[in-house]
């Protein structure tokens, strides 16, 4: 018994249940909804840099505390934008340098996983295509 | 007179205490002295609903996937008490009490347990008769606790699909069980039967009971959901996993004695399983299998 029974007749219907965390789906602000939405890169990066975003991190704070957070972000802001240049470049280095050697270095693994496990690379590959939660 | 005088105070006394689903309990209020300046007054039945919620910002927010992030696993102030419990009120059926004059000088009520009540625990549901009197002056407000107990009897008891938690199924895992629905205390009895696909190295099997609080409000944003493991209880080491050739193992889980019953709520259920984790021998390619299967826990016979 996982789920509520049945009401039997003549008795008060189960008030209707809430949904859980997996149910409802990502719990984000529209300003990262937005950012995770673009197909393009380079423009999810600048997206990463825009004050909208980096605001949008206090949404869903109580009152007071969300103004609280949303002063200091705003004083970490230069912070935050050079973090995100810095990671950027450090991104771009690996994908030029270090990526295409763990490329070629694992091809043989995976040329084997797609021959004896075909099932298991296509879901690996469909997980990391839709970027999910986990 | 009005001034200075005071109202009579009133109690909520609910019989028996001690009830099971499609029981009917009756709730008695009596007060000291008559309530008088009333407008209305009503009885509501129902329970009060434990659950936990996220309370700081964004479950998914880019701070929150920082928080997660191995450099700051476990520090106080990151990660650290974003979830709280909290408690909301569940009204199954409220009753209107007639006012004569304007004075409330006591009633009676009957409620019949609904077949699909959440068992009373402090994980999950304090079922209540809360008496609410409106009036001119400051509102009367009370309330009688019944416990509600679920027996065997009250759930409806099949065998649930097996889950396959992880692993790739290189061995069969069955978890059979002797019934399932079991008492708090009790010990679970039945047997898991390994059926390996081809040869594989020896495995170390082992069972445990699983105990998963589900979090899902309606209006606030639910907390991930919690699971609890109960003693691991080792089956065998170097169980030879062999292509044709079925392992079966029995196995005894005590159940705690406490266990709040399987429940499901409104803001919150509570889900039992009985797992079963096997590991292979060695240091290989070979994934950790791991299957559960829910199981029913009542707290009364």
């Amino acid at each position: 018994m996982t789920s509520a029974q049945r009401p039997l007749p003549g008795e008060p219907p189960p008030p209707q249940r809430g949904m859980t965390l997996e149910e409802r789906g990502r719990d984000v602000s529209a300003a990262q909804a937005d950012v995770e939405a673009q197909t393009s890169k380079w423009r999810q990066f600048l997206g990463y840099m825009s004050p909208r975003f980096v605001w949008s991190m206090a949404d869903g704070y109580p009152v007071v505390i969300k103004q609280f957070l949303q002063f200091c972000l705003i004083l970490i802001y230069p912070a935050w934008v050079f973090a995100v240049l810095v990671g950027g470049l450090c991104q771009l280095l690996f994908y030029v340098t270090v990526y295409p050697v763990l490329w070629v270095l694992f091809w043989p693994m995976r040329a084997y996983q797609k021959k004896h496990h075909p099932e298991e690379y296509a879901a690996t590959r469909a997980k990391y295509a839709k970027n999910a939660r986990n | 007179m009005g001034l200075f005088s005071r109202s009579g105070d009133a109690l909520v006394t609910v019989t028996p205490g001690v009830v099971r689903p499609r029981d009917t309990v009756t709730a008695t209020v009596t007060t000291d002295r008559p309530v008088d300046k009333v407008r209305t007054a009503r009885l509501d039945w129902g329970y009060t609903n434990f659950y936990r919620y996220h309370w700081a910002g964004r479950v998914d927010s880019a701070a929150a996937q920082g928080n997660d992030s191995i450099l700051t696993a476990g520090q106080v102030g990151t990660n650290y008490g974003g979830d709280r419990d909290t408690d909301d009120w569940v009204s199954v059926v409220v009753e209107d009490l007639p006012i004569a004059t304007g004075t409330f000088a006591g009633a009676t009520s009957t409620f019949r347990i609904p077949s699909w009540a959440p068992a009373s625990s402090s994980s999950i549901a304090r079922w209540e008769c809360r008496l609410t009197v409106d009036r001119e002056g400051r509102d009367v407000e009370t309330r009688g606790e019944f416990t509600v107990l679920i027996g065997t009897s009250d759930v409806e008891a099949y065998l649930e699909p097996l889950e396959r938690v992880s692993g790739q199924a290189e061995t069969g895992v069955d978890i059979a069980l002797t019934r399932p629905v079991w008492q708090a205390g009790e010990t679970i009895t039945g047997h898991v039967t390994l059926t390996p696909t081809a040869d594989l190295p020896d495995g170390d099997l082992a069972v445990s009971w699983q105990r998963e609080r589900e979090s899902h409000p309606l209006v606030r944003t639910p907390s991930p959901c919690g699971q609890l493991d109960g003693r691991i209880v080792g089956l065998g080491k170097q169980i030879p996993l062999r292509a044709g050739r079925p392992v079966e193992i029995p196995f005894e889980i005590d159940l705690p004695a406490d266990a709040p019953p399987t429940a499901a709520a409104v803001h919150s259920s509570i889900n039992w399983f009985v797992q079963a984790r096997l590991m292979y021998r060695g240091f290989n390619s070979h994934l950790l299998e791991r299957v559960r299967r829910p199981i029913t826990v009542v707290n009364a016979p």
